[in-house]
């Protein structure tokens, strides 16, 4: 319960709001670009991150090994077959698209919304949607059997007059997915701009002032490239906030729009968007958490952030388990359907029982803990519930892919699933390639947006008459 | 707060009570509401289907203040959450819109007496031996299968009970929500953590309440028309549409309000804006709802699911179909995507009208299909008129509720954190 007891003279709250501030009083323009800017520049790498990426690396040649074998021997190495034709690769694909919702919602919503939280984690969590999408796109290409006729989920005017089948909401994927990386990569890219800048003013190395130089297209912090620059930022939210929602909304299609208990439910396209908004901010926090440590970065992705995301979770949790909850009303009994009613005694309690219930503790169960503030503001705590919520999302997707194929209307076309280690060292390769782009990352780019966060600055603050407070330093 | 040479903050005037015009806008809703009333009740005694439509009609507009009402609960509850400057200038009437649960429940009264107990309005009422009912071709046997097994459910006892549940626990948030709202104002300290705190907390576990005992209160009644059919989202879309509704009923106010002191010192061009960007999201957050539910039945297109849209589609109901997604959708967001109709008040005055409009025009289409005699039949009776004056003449009484609500209490909250922020003059931040 709140009490009246407020922490006085506390330098981390704002005297005004009661709220945490957003970054640790303290800094100037100066110290943050300092601080940012000597992560990418400085010559000396920490053996901790040769050692990670090492470690990611290995991953990255577990894929390539799994990979590669799957195109000698074809997708029968994988554990799919009738009736569960769509195994860990459908899984896994929207395991991944779903992560990536989190840096999109936080560079196009959250920036609409005016909220300057935002701006110390919106780069980095835009470089993990863009990651992602690569390790989901992946998905459905080495599924296809053939990759090297992937192009052929393309329309385009071939002689054979083949074109795919507009009504298939998988055709709709291929649009929506690629538009989405394509946003995501040129808002990521625009929002690097003014960074790419300053670090081209700032290093000492030839190579890295060229490199850095080129990149930046010729920033030079004029008015008129500031104006520019954020016109093309609002215009780049404005056109990427559909696509948080139809990108997920379209992947639900593809379950929702058969005729399958368990996938045809109409509740599936908004607690999709939230689930896939749930997993990507919980994989934040997995990164957040060892990024702010290891870079002593805890002035800048503060306790408010850490709350902050935290609530998003718990809200966007509470609306998947609404869904989930929905469906168990709806098809359990209200539906007054025998089928809709054996799929969801066959998902809880049938022989594959166990995923739903794993699901059930780590989605809805245990982050009801993050109801706590206590909780919330616990950094550890909060890192362990990350790795939890994204167990549950990915165990979600398995129990609408294979509980609901398994055992369908024909008792004699049942069958079972169980993955094979190339399933499982495919999964395994992505994560790995995840870890190791985002290594690179960390390394060579500005992670916190140095521009966006001197925003945020008292100092920032326009006072008499246009002209910001003297102590704004340089 | 600190100030600087030729900063220039505003100051809140010491008066923040309503204006003496909210009265005459009171006495406006109340002519409207008896004379569309008396309308209503004389095209009861002169249709031949005139009191069942009648009814039917109730339901809509008790359906519309309702969703106002604890729509309204809901957003104030949700601004505790999110914080924000609009939550601020919202937050009054907000509070005065939850204050007519009463009349609202006064309104539900006739739906459950009429409706359930003297079952003249749910087929579930109407007909709970099933198997007589389908012996004498009163119900056919899908209705008859869905009555029979939903039964747990679907019977006046349990109608009235959860009925009654979640209106006394809605009471008691309107309750808790304005009594602490005046305690917090009276507070002799500001204490921003403590109330910032407790409000949380409240509203916290009432948005999951209230999306929970909503969701109850949709299926119960509005879905159960038709027992047959159901839809999982169909609760999230009666959130999203009362927020939708509420947020046109709220700026209305403002803009109605900013004539005069003391909304005229708060309500900035920056906060209308942001107001209507919100109208905008809410917009396409409904349509996004309306046609993922639609796209999925009809790709589907089982017999189970697919006559409820085409009740509602043929007959003549493609009209009504076409214009609800004009009014609903097309309308509003071709308009509100413009930032300069945002910014003007009296053309955001039409667009919210429109929202207002395209709420009940939903409903109706939400609900008179539902009835073997307009189901893929829509034809015109003197009956169906009740649709104009009933809904008309029971939202014009609870508006005149909400009025009088609005002259019991200051305007703005003089206690919290954002009042100095909204006295700001615009473009005081980078």
């Amino acid at each position: 319960m709140a009490t009246k007891n407020q922490p006085l003279n506390d330098p981390m709250l704002d005297p005004i709001t009661g709220e945490d501030r957003v970054i640790a009083p303290g800094h100037t323009f100066k110290s943050v670009t300092e601080k940012i800017s000597r992560i990418v520049l400085t010559s000396h790498t920490p053996i901790g991150w040769f050692g990670g990426l090492l470690l990611a690396g290995g991953g990255v040649s577990m894929l390539l090994v799994a990979v590669s074998w799957l195109f000698l021997k074809g997708v029968g190495i994988w554990a799919i077959t009738q009736p569960v034709a769509w195994g860990f690769a459908i899984i896994n694909f929207v395991w991944w698209i779903g992560i990536g919702h989190a840096g999109t919602l936080i560079s196009a919503i959250l920036l609409l919304f005016k909220q300057s939280w935002r701006n110390s984690i919106n780069r980095f969590a835009e470089a993990m949607t863009i990651f992602a999408v690569v390790c989901a796109g992946m998905f459905p290409l080495i599924h296809v059997g053939r990759p090297w006729l992937g192009y052929w989920l393309f329309p385009y005017p071939n002689s054979m007059n083949v074109w795919p089948q507009f009504r298939s909401p998988l055709l709709w994927d291929v649009f929506a997915v690629s538009t989405y990386a394509t946003i995501s990569v040129v808002f990521w890219y625009i929002g690097l701009i003014p960074d790419l800048g300053t670090l081209r003013d700032r290093s000492q190395s030839k190579i890295a002032q060229f490199a850095y130089g080129w990149l930046a297209l010729g920033w030079r912090g004029s008015v008129r490239h500031w104006v520019r620059y954020e016109t093309a930022s609002l215009l780049l939210a404005g056109l990427a906030t559909p696509l948080v929602l139809s990108v997920h909304t379209v992947i639900s299609f593809d379950f929702a729009v058969a005729l399958l208990p368990g996938w045809h439910t109409t509740i599936f396209p908004p607690y999709f968007v939230a689930g896939a908004v749930y997993s990507g901010f919980a994989m934040v926090i997995t990164l957040a958490v060892p990024i702010r440590k290891f870079y002593h970065l805890e002035d800048v992705i503060t306790i408010r952030h850490i709350e902050n995301m935290g609530k998003v979770m718990l809200t966007t949790g509470l609306i998947v388990a609404y869904g989930y909850a929905m469906e168990v009303f709806m098809s359990y009994w209200y539906s007054a359907s025998h089928w809709e009613y054996f799929m969801m005694w066959n998902r809880m309690f049938g022989p594959m029982g166990w995923s739903y219930w794993v699901l059930v503790t780590c989605n809805i169960a245990l982050p009801q803990l993050m109801w706590f503030r206590a909780f919330r503001r616990n950094v550890p705590l909060m890192f362990i519930m990350s790795f939890i919520i994204n167990t549950g999302m990915w165990f979600e997707r398995f129990v609408i892919v294979v509980t609901s194929l398994y055992r369908d209307y024909l008792p004699s076309s049942w069958g079972t699933y169980r993955a094979t280690r190339w399933d499982y060292a495919t999964f395994a390769g992505t994560l790995g390639l995840f870890t190791f782009l985002f290594f690179l990352f960390v390394r060579f780019l500005p992670m916190i947006p140095m521009s966006e966060l001197r925003i945020l600055l008292p100092q920032a603050k326009i006072h008499a008459e246009g002209e910001p407070l003297p102590e704004a330093g340089d | 707060m600190e100030q600087h040479s030729g900063y220039h903050e505003k100051t809140l005037p010491a008066d923040l009570s309503a204006p003496a015009f909210v009265n005459g806008w009171r006495s406006r809703a109340l002519i409207i509401g008896a004379v569309f009333s008396i309308i209503g009740v004389i095209l009861g005694f002169l249709a031949n289907d005139g009191w069942a439509h009648f009814l039917r009609a109730w339901l809509l507009g008790f359906m519309i203040s309702f969703g106002f009402c604890c729509g309204g609960m809901a957003l104030l509850m949700t601004q505790y959450l999110s914080g924000g400057k609009w939550g601020l200038l919202v937050r009054r009437p907000l509070e005065a819109m939850t204050r007519t649960l009463p009349l609202v429940f006064l309104y539900f009264l006739p739906v459950g007496i009429f409706g359930v107990s003297l079952k003249k309005l749910y087929l579930w009422a109407q007909y709970p031996d099933t198997e007589n009912a389908l012996k004498n071709h009163l119900i056919n046997a899908t209705q008859a299968h869905s009555i029979h097994f939903k039964k747990p459910l679907l019977n006046p006892v349990t109608f009235w009970e959860v009925s009654i549940f979640i209106f006394a626990s809605w009471a008691l948030y309107t309750f808790l929500l304005n009594r602490w709202s005046l305690q917090r104002d009276a507070d002799s300290q500001p204490n921003v953590f403590y109330w910032q705190k407790r409000f949380e907390n409240l509203s916290g576990f009432g948005v999951v309440f209230y999306s929970i005992t909503l969701t109850a209160a949709a299926i119960y009644w509005v879905m159960s028309l038709d027992p047959t059919w159901y839809s999982t989202v169909y609760g999230l879309q009666f959130l999203v549409g009362q927020a939708y509704g509420v947020l046109a009923l709220v700026i209305l106010t403002l803009i109605g309000l900013s004539s005069a002191q003391p909304i005229k010192t708060i309500f900035r061009v920056t906060e209308q804006h942001d107001l209507g960007k919100l109208c905008l999201a809410f917009t396409m957050l409904n349509i996004y709802l309306a046609f993922a539910a639609f796209l999925i039945i009809w790709s589907g297109n089982s017999p189970e699911e697919i006559p409820w849209y085409l009740d509602r589609i043929r007959g003549g109901w493609g009209v009504i179909a076409t214009l609800d997604f004009v009014f609903h959708w097309l309308l509003p967001f071709t308009l509100l995507l413009s930032r300069d109709l945002k910014r003007i008040k009296r053309k955001l005055v039409v667009v919210c009208c429109i929202m207002i409009f395209a709420r009940c025009w939903d409903m109706f289409w939400l609900i008179e299909p539902n009835f073997k005699d307009a189901a893929r039949n829509l034809h015109f009776s003197i009956g169906i008129l009740e649709y104009i004056f009933v809904p008309t003449g029971l939202i014009a009484f609870w508006m005149a509720n909400y009025f009088s609500q609005l002259k019991t209490r200051p305007l703005v909250a003089t206690n919290d954190p954002h009042v100095a922020e909204i006295l700001e003059p615009e473009h005081a931040h980078a």
